[in-house]
């Protein structure tokens, strides 16, 4: 796999840590390291942008981030599951990989100066 | 007023992930804007979440800056337009608004 594709799923993993650490951080530790998440993701998507298109990158960034977010917060925090939920994040992670699969043909605009 | 915040707060978002690949593009300046244009769009979310649903407010906010992102990268910054990408991005744009939608 492309590191900077490597890079977005990072990024969206950082993003499902710390919304959940804004939802529920309790003491200097626990808002540390949501601060740690936040600025990591700020810090891994500007470098993806440099060799993705940033309308991927955020797409990526986005969907991973709420699929992820809610198997958290079913898995973690005991909000209920519904099928309708694991279909969404199945055709979600289909999207994705679609995604991937038509971006894997190498791009003569770079459009980077 | 909390739907004018929601529509603000996805004009804000889409303006922040421009200055994502602004500062990709080595424009230092772009690190003050991203701040400060993702800082008021969770404010103004916020607030909408006030007296939105949590799911409509973040559903519709991943929608604006989503679709708003890949027009302006097609428009700004020349990315592909192939139907392909048009059709999976928008794959991914419905199962994420229907997730939060139902969360």
């Amino acid at each position: 796999m492309n590191k900077y594709w490597l890079y977005v799923v990072l990024a969206a993993l950082f993003e499902v840590y710390w919304v959940a650490g804004l939802k529920h951080s309790e003491g200097i530790t626990e808002w540390g390291l949501t601060i740690i998440a936040i600025v990591a993701t700020f810090i891994l998507l500007p470098v993806t942008a440099k060799h993705l298109p940033i309308g991927t990158v955020y797409a990526v960034f986005a969907g991973l981030g709420t699929a992820g977010t809610v198997i958290v917060e079913i898995t973690v925090y005991g909000e209920p599951f519904h099928l309708l939920k694991v279909i969404l994040i199945g055709t979600l992670l289909i999207g994705v990989i679609g995604l991937k699969q038509v971006s894997s043909e190498p791009s003569k605009s770079k459009g980077v100066t | 007023m909390a739907w004018l915040a929601i529509i603000i707060a996805g004009i804000l978002e889409v303006l922040g992930v421009l200055n994502i690949k602004r500062l990709a593009m080595g424009k230092r300046d772009a690190l003050l804007y991203l701040i400060i244009t993702f800082g008021s769009s969770l404010s103004l979310l916020s607030y909408a979440m006030q007296t939105l649903p949590m799911g409509t407010v973040y559903g519709i906010w991943t929608g604006i800056g989503t679709v708003g992102s890949t027009i302006m990268g097609m428009v700004l910054y020349g990315e592909p337009k192939e139907w392909k990408r048009i059709l999976f991005i928008s794959i991914i744009l419905s199962s994420a608004v229907g997730l939060k939608l139902i969360s």
